[in-house]
């Protein structure tokens, strides 16, 4: 269904561009691996202190806050460095399963970062039994390390 | 003149690296692993360097974002040091003379050397961190430098692959 889709991103201009030039991908490549290394460190540090473990003389809520911005800037340099290694070989993501993986499990660890481990960080600390923050802290780590680990094993199992 | 290429051919001959680099699962799980450890490490580092350069978690102290993330980087780093060295141990004449893994050991090192004189100079003053503005001039210049060098440290590994200058 997405195959058009996939033809035409490898037949961008950009796409060829990067095909052409030796050293174009590789860069690109080492500045992506830069970018998830800073975007990890902001997911890590607030779950972290979810889990009761890192800066714990602060609010969860002002760890998480703090770590946003953070967050903001490196998934946009993440996404900015990641797009065009996709389009470059989007007919061979297009058969990849790990590929495809890495998609869904981002696609989970962008809502649950979005929406229940935002709501449980930022709620009253008193108001949450114990174990909860504890809980999202550790699939939010489980989710973000596989999306990590899924996209290193393309290049192997791809 | 002594040259280690003996010995790296002769590591490279030993059963056991030759059973990791041919099989399929041995070389990539264990590189794999690398990159994941050396992710959270150098991100949680990055983490206390914007702190140190006042950059991001300024409402948390110096001095207990340094003690409270410690632990977990070198949590992280141990294994990473420890995949890093089976993978070099693994393959050691496709990198001894790889420009790209020279830099990455080179930069390692200064990120290191950074973080000791850091942890010398400044450690000891602890719970007064924050109050001496000397130590804040200095805690910026190490934040500034280590995320320098674990930038340049992530870039080159990452270009490891590609030798283009043989």
């Amino acid at each position: 269904m997405l195959l058009p889709f996939f033809a035409w991103c490898e037949s961008l201009a950009m796409s060829q561009a990067y095909r052409d030039s030796t050293y174009l991908f590789p860069v690109t490549q080492a500045l992506h691996l830069l970018a998830v290394t800073v975007f990890v460190g902001a997911i890590v540090i607030g779950d972290l202190r979810l889990l009761g473990w890192g800066p714990v003389g602060q609010s969860r809520a002002s760890v998480v806050r703090s770590a946003q911005r953070v967050l903001l800037w490196a998934g946009l340099a993440v996404l900015v460095t990641g797009i065009p290694q996709f389009t470059t070989n989007a007919l061979t993501y297009h058969r990849s399963w790990l590929f495809i993986l890495k998609m869904w499990v981002l696609a989970a660890a962008l809502l649950f970062t979005a929406t229940v481990r935002h709501r449980v960080a930022v709620a009253d600390e008193g108001r949450l039994a114990s174990w909860v923050p504890r809980v999202v802290g550790a699939v939010s780590l489980v989710l973000w390390m596989g999306v990590t680990i899924s996209g290193r094993l393309i290049n192997y199992y791809g | 003149m002594l040259s280690i290429v003996p010995t790296f051919a002769w590591l490279e001959g030993l059963a056991w690296t030759t059973a990791l680099r041919e099989s399929p699962y041995g070389y990539p799980l264990i590189e794999t692993s690398h990159v994941a450890f050396i992710v959270i490490f150098a991100g949680l580092v990055m983490m206390m360097d914007l702190r140190l350069v006042g950059l991001a978690f300024r409402h948390v102290p110096l001095a207990q974002i340094q003690q409270r993330l410690f632990r977990w980087q070198m949590g992280a780093f141990v294994p990473s040091m420890g995949t890093g060295i089976l993978l070099f141990l693994v393959d050691p004449l496709r990198y001894y003379q790889n420009v790209f893994f020279i830099a990455k050991l080179l930069f390692l090192v200064l990120a290191g050397l950074n973080a000791l004189v850091f942890h010398l100079k400044t450690y000891r003053k602890g719970e007064t961190w924050d109050e001496d503005p000397h130590v804040i001039v200095t805690a910026w210049r190490a934040g500034a430098a280590s995320l320098l060098l674990w930038s340049v440290t992530i870039v080159a590994s990452r270009l490891i692959p590609n030798n283009w200058f043989k």
